[in-house]
């Protein structure tokens, strides 16, 4: 491995755009612009990174001596598109992580939405199955709270944190029963929900919240905080479900709990509840900074494929809906 | 398991389908065709075939002869796309030795869709990008790797008479994904490939066996049998995966020691005889009643579904985000 490869990684790059010959790579807070040429450089220099190739292949690969590698990567460093491995291991305040998560979440809930269904949806190609399926997961994952919030709570050490995480499941653990009452408007019984089984991409987001819950009370917060970020005022997410009611026909009163419910968590504050928590961090390492910052990525990641988990499954409109247990007996 | 042989089921996963006044009906890999007045008949009392109405009842409402119509659903059953059910829990148990069987046969089904996904056609046909053939191997080598989670958790948890067995398999499997790691060290330094990130998907199958391992030792084993079934093929599908390899390495040159790995990992899987391991456990388990028969069922089941998550999630996720290898966040990186 070369010192450049040791000391050298790629920002990440949340949209490229094409436009007369031109890239344009969105940053989280910047966008860089490079040429055809450029571009083509810069994804060879992020794919040999963490390679095992010598400097000699990436010299060749971007047609430009040994001696002038160094500078290109330098010229990309300064456009913010490669950053340089901090080995200080210097520490900072759970404030101090409570501003860099701040100054990231935009960008990551727009990556967790990015995913067609949505553009699918508002735009009147969508369906009220679409919808339901949704609704019927949302469901689940809100059920599922009961699986992770008061684990949360059991692997907290410290009494202000086990006591902030207590009083938000408090508040949150029979949530569940406003999408249930949106499912009943649709036509559903309350046994054939219950009893349902979730999409493997529902229960997986619970799993992981699980697994975050036993490595470290922060991984956990930062990845209730990242969907707590998703309800924050009404403007967020009241076009989607006006729409979809309006394309769809849904009835006003599948529609009105969910408002009833969104609308607590915004009274409740509990997109506050990060900095909360941090509040009591007097310190992290940057490892441990990392650890949380990448659960919270993963979280990310996580709604991105439920969506596309949810669109392949309720399409398809020979599935069942809603989802049943297997039963030897009759099946 | 005994039922009453008065309230005929349609299997729920049945599916009816009609052609030229024949009856088609599917469950499993069985098809059964109904033709004349047979499928007549079938038609008529479909919708009464709910385990809850006595044959005499449905002949009532349907001016037939209960015994023509008992004859129908008798031989519906011979073919496993009916059912008769009991009016009240029997309590009834099954063998360790037939629930092997019954494992297998849904799995079989149940796997259906993970084969054929259309990853493999486009992997096979050289329309797969790089990052789905690398992230491929990747996902496979995370997977793996796993066996420290979930076969760990299996048994530090297991019941008295699976705990020899998920030792065994544990001490056995745990070095299986530096096979894996070997190969991806041909094209990436090893730090990173120590540290890299599973994609969500691949996270959910791993979180989905660790979970199932804590909860239960046998419904665990029944559900990871399903994952080893792709792996230990002794129904011929060898000749197959040999022609997968062959088409990965003409279309993507340096996955070269990549498929050598995999190959590796099947062989060595297969030395060990892990096919046989279900089968040992099955025969040691006390008989199993028909809730520990269902909890069984449906983690394969649900096994089975995450693991077309998985391929979903290679497919998908990688062409959609082509970043490979897949390297945790830090502070700067955001």
């Amino acid at each position: 491995m070369s010192l450049m490869q040791e000391r050298y990684r790629a920002k990440r790059v949340y949209e490229v755009t094409s436009s007369q010959g031109a890239a344009e790579l969105r940053l989280n807070d910047r966008v860089v612009e490079l040429g055809t040429q450029e571009f083509e450089w810069y994804q060879k220099v992020v794919s040999w990174l963490p390679s095992v190739r010598p400097v000699a292949d990436l010299s060749n690969d971007l047609g430009m001596t040994e001696a002038k590698v160094p500078k290109f990567i330098e010229a990309l460093e300064s456009s913010g598109l490669l950053y340089r491995v901090d080995t200080s291991g210097a520490t900072m305040t759970g404030l101090e992580f409570h501003g860099k998560f701040s100054s990231v979440l935009r960008s990551w809930l727009t990556e967790a939405f990015a995913h067609p269904f949505w553009e699918r949806m508002m735009s009147g190609k969508g369906s009220a199955r679409l919808f339901t399926g949704w609704l019927i997961e949302l469901y689940h994952y809100t059920k599922n709270a009961n699986r992770h919030m008061p684990l949360s709570c059991a692997y907290a050490h410290e009494k202000p944190i086990k006591q902030l995480r207590a009083k938000h499941y408090a508040e949150e653990w029979n949530h569940y029963h406003y999408f249930m009452k949106s499912l009943r408007a649709l036509g559903y019984t309350e046994p054939q929900i219950a009893e349902s089984v979730p999409l493997p991409m529902t229960l997986a987001l619970s799993n992981f919240m699980r697994q975050a819950a036993r490595s470290d009370v922060l991984a956990y917060s930062i990845c209730s905080a990242v969907l707590e970020g998703t309800t924050t005022d009404r403007k967020t997410y009241n076009p989607y479900y006006e729409k979809s009611a309006e394309l769809y026909g849904l009835p006003k009163e599948a529609i009105a709990p969910i408002y009833a419910h969104l609308d607590l968590d915004v009274q409740y504050q509990h997109s506050d509840l990060f900095h909360d928590i941090l509040q009591h961090v007097p310190e992290m390492s940057q490892e441990r900074a990392s650890i949380v910052l990448d659960a919270g990525h993963q979280l990310v990641e996580h709604i991105w494929l439920w969506t596309d988990n949810i669109e392949k499954y309720y399409q398809v409109e020979s599935n069942p809906m809603p989802r049943r247990q297997f039963d030897i007996l009759v099946d | 398991m005994s039922n009453s042989m008065d309230f005929p089921l349609l299997k729920h996963s049945a599916t009816v389908s009609r052609q030229n006044g024949h009856v088609v009906i599917r469950h499993m890999r069985d098809e059964v065709t109904l033709e004349g007045a047979a499928a007549r008949l079938f038609s008529n009392v479909e919708p009464q075939l709910d385990g809850q109405t006595a044959i005499e009842r449905i002949a009532e409402k349907v001016s037939e002869k209960p015994a023509r119509l008992r004859a129908l659903v008798e031989q519906l059953e011979k073919t496993g796309v009916l059912a008769f059910l009991s009016t009240k829990d029997d309590g009834a148990t099954l063998s360790g030795m037939d629930f092997y069987q019954l494992h297998r046969q849904h799995c079989a089904h149940w796997l259906e869709p993970v084969y054929t996904h259309p990853l493999w056609e486009k992997i096979v046909t050289g329309k797969a990008s790089r990052a789905q053939v690398v992230g491929f191997a990747f996902e496979k080598y995370h997977y793996i790797e796993a066996a420290f989670e979930h076969m760990g958790i299996a048994a530090a948890n297991s019941t008295p008479e699976m705990m020899p067995h998920l030792a065994r398999h544990f001490i056995e499997e745990y070095t299986h994904g530096d096979i894996y790691r070997k190969g991806l060290r041909s094209l990436f330094q090893d730090d990173i490939i120590l540290h890299s990130q599973p994609l969500p998907s691949t996270r959910a199958l791993v979180n989905y066996l660790n979970e199932s391992a804590q909860r239960s030792s046998f419904a665990y084993y029944a559900g990871n049998e399903l994952l080893q079934m792709t792996e230990n093929t002794d129904d011929g599908a060898g000749g197959a995966v040999d022609e997968f390899y062959d088409a990965m390495r003409k279309h993507y040159p340096y996955t070269e020691k990549l498929i050598d790995s995999f190959i590796a990992h099947t062989k060595a899987d297969q030395k060990l005889g892990h096919a046989d391991a279900f089968l040992l456990m099955c025969k040691s388990v006390p008989p199993l009643t028909r809730h520990e028969v269902n909890d069984a069922l449906n983690v394969a089941k649900n096994m089975a579904e995450h693991l077309v998550l998985f391929m979903d999630g290679i497919d998908t996720f990688y062409a959609n985000f082509a970043t490979v290898p897949r390297r945790r966040c830090d502070p700067q990186s955001e």
